[in-house]
């Protein structure tokens, strides 16, 4: 078994990817239990608040640039999903690889380095936001709550969603040095929860008191929330580029951030 | 690779490890060749999973110079580690996967050939002893299947060089040997091994070199014979008594070397029976006397004072 060492050379991306299949093939077994969240969860939303709540206030279409109720809350969903999402694979999963199940350890152990460890990590969470936007999407536009063909886009402006949440939550995660996830409900309740209710995702946040809209315009959801809606409804201006840069910040800082404190956290 | 054959495969030099102001691992030297099994032997907190961390690449060293595979772990980690196997003191197998599927994903992070991982991943099962546990999830394995398993999967870029970190801590008796007995054969094939460990048995069987830690030093360098001859006599005579141990003076002048611990004295002697008849003759008033062969125990009892597992 010694003799010579014949072990393949990898590339960087190559290493990358097999932590992303290494995700994957983990999935297989447990995205029932996910598959709720993921999937189901954001269309029986849209069904009671977007449909049903919806009938009830379409008669004042003004106050939402003129879209049907429907077709203004599908972005705000599409949005927030994303963003559960993301943000979930960033909390226990990432608190399980480093200190729980340690199979991060194990990763570690073979050629893969850190930044390809989260990195691929991250593009799992990736690749769930992905199928989950698209998916929503589809559904969405069948049930006539989408006006635009770039709705095409708007599960990519629901990645970088995702992945704005997903990536600095990763970092959180890391710094935690105790293993600590007593922070993760409180995160959930003071952050993405409030996020979800009042960042633009059922009501324009020009709703909101004046003191609080820019607290609003502040957190990545809404700057989701809004690029999604443009793409949906084909209302589509100069901003989105704010939103986008605002929203890659997020995910290269995040990401930055993430590597550094893995490294603190798995090389001692 | 003849000439790497006769360099060492891992060389440290003033090898230091702190974590903050505490010193985990304190200046060591040490040197592994090609085809053998090396141990490290020490007491809990001694510093050996320190060690092994810092030659696997993944523990930055604070001080001294450390060359594994020739190369340095610090500037060249993922080429080291694409030709070593790690077993890690703490298993970290995932529990989503099966028994097969925790090597196949194990193989993918090397850039192996999907038919390439598939055939070793059955040889290896196969080898350890699981073909029949292959689709079943890892979490109801015992403990001992589980160490095998990760031996399985660390084998599976065929390493030049595996670290076992207490490849048995935690095991009875016979999952033990079953796990030495495949331990053997890898070194039969040619594997060099370093291995950490604090039960001398499991020193004695597997180790042609070892060294001795202690308080993040290390204390002794030998193969376990060497190291008995050097350090200690040839035999042992226990005595056990109904309290505390109490002999004042009366072991005088027995033996080379007494030492009085909690629950028995011991006696290096290299006339074992002759010291055993002399303590009856003086009349101690022992509960009972046992004669036996010096052990690494015993070396590591005379080198620090203490004993090896408390
Ligand atoms: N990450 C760390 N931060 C601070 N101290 C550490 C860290 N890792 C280990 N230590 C300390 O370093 C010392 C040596 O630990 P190490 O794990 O190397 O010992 P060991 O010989 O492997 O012990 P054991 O037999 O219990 O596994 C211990 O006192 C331990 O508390
Ligand atoms: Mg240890």
């Amino acid at each position: 078994m010694a003799a010579v060492a014949h072990v393949p050379s990898t590339t960087p991306l190559e290493r990358t990817f097999a932590v992303t299949s290494w995700h994957a093939r983990s999935y297989r077994r447990t995205w029932r239990a996910t598959i709720t969240t993921a999937f189901l969860n954001p269309i029986f939303f849209l069904l009671s608040v977007g449909v049903l709540l919806g009938q009830l206030i379409d008669d004042d279409r003004a106050q939402l640039g003129g879209l049907s109720y429907v077709e203004f809350v599908a972005p705000g969903l599409l949005a927030a999903t994303a963003m559960q999402m993301g943000a979930n694979d960033a909390m226990w999963p990432v608190m399980a690889g480093i200190k729980w199940l340690r199979t991060y350890h194990a990763v570690l152990a073979t050629p893969v380095r850190v930044g390809e460890l989260v990195i691929g990590t991250m593009g799992w969470s990736g690749v769930r936001v992905l199928s989950a936007a698209a998916i929503f999407t589809a559904v969405a536009a069948i049930g006539g709550a989408i006006p635009s063909a770039l709705a095409v886009l708007a599960p990519f402006a629901a990645l970088l969603t995702g992945l704005a949440l997903n990536a600095p939550i990763t970092a959180f995660s890391a710094s935690l040095e105790g293993g600590d996830d007593g922070w993760y409900p409180a995160l959930n309740r003071f952050a993405l929860i409030p996020m979800f209710l009042f960042a633009g995702t059922f009501f324009p946040v020009s709703q909101l008191p004046d003191w609080l809209e820019p607290a609003a315009w502040a957190t990545p959801l809404w700057h989701g929330v809004e690029l999604c809606r443009m793409l949906t409804t084909g209302d589509l201006d100069v901003l989105a580029l704010v939103h986008v840069g605002y929203l890659l910040a997020f995910v290269v800082v995040g990401t930055i951030l993430a590597v550094r404190l893995h490294r603190r956290a798995l090389l001692k | 690779m003849s000439s790497a054959a006769d360099s060492p495969l891992i060389e440290a030099h003033d090898l230091t490890k702190r974590f903050g102001d505490f010193t985990a691992v304190d200046s060591v030297d040490f040197s592994v060749r090609a085809g053998e099994t090396f141990g490290f032997l020490g007491p809990n907190g001694a510093g050996k999973t320190s060690t092994m961390r810092m030659i696997s690449a993944v523990s930055p060293v604070s001080g001294g110079t450390l060359r594994v595979l020739g190369r340095d772990p610090a500037t060249h980690g993922p080429e080291i580690k694409a030709r070593m196997g790690v077993v890690p003191q703490q298993d970290t197998l995932d529990f989503e996967l099966t028994v097969y599927e925790n090597i196949l994903v194990y193989g993918n992070y090397f850039g192996l050939a999907k038919d390439v991982i598939a055939a070793r991943a059955n040889e290896l099962l196969e080898f350890v002893q699981l073909s029949e546990r292959r689709d079943s999830k890892v979490e109801p394995l015992s403990g001992g299947m589980k160490r095998r398993l990760t031996i399985a999967r660390a084998l599976v870029n065929e390493p030049e060089l595996l670290l076992l970190d207490e490849p048995t801590t935690g095991l009875d008796p016979q999952a033990r040997h079953v796990l030495w007995d495949r331990l053997y054969r890898l070194k039969q094939q040619g594997v060099t091994q370093v291995l950490t460990t604090h039960y001398m048995d499991e020193a004695e069987q597997l180790c042609d070199r070892l060294v001795v830690m202690d308080q993040a030093k290390i204390v002794a360098e030998g193969s376990p014979r060497q190291l008995i001859d050097r350090y200690v006599q040839r035999e042992v005579v226990e005595l056990r008594f109904a309290g505390t141990p109490s002999v004042d003076g009366q072991l005088e002048g027995l033996g080379e070397r007494v030492e009085v611990l909690a629950d028995r004295i011991l006696i290096g002697t290299d006339d074992g029976d002759g010291t055993a008849h002399a303590v009856h003759e003086r009349g101690v008033p022992v509960e009972s006397v046992l004669v036996r062969r010096s052990t690494l125990e015993d070396v590591f009892l005379t080198l620090t004072g203490r004993t090896l597992v408390d």
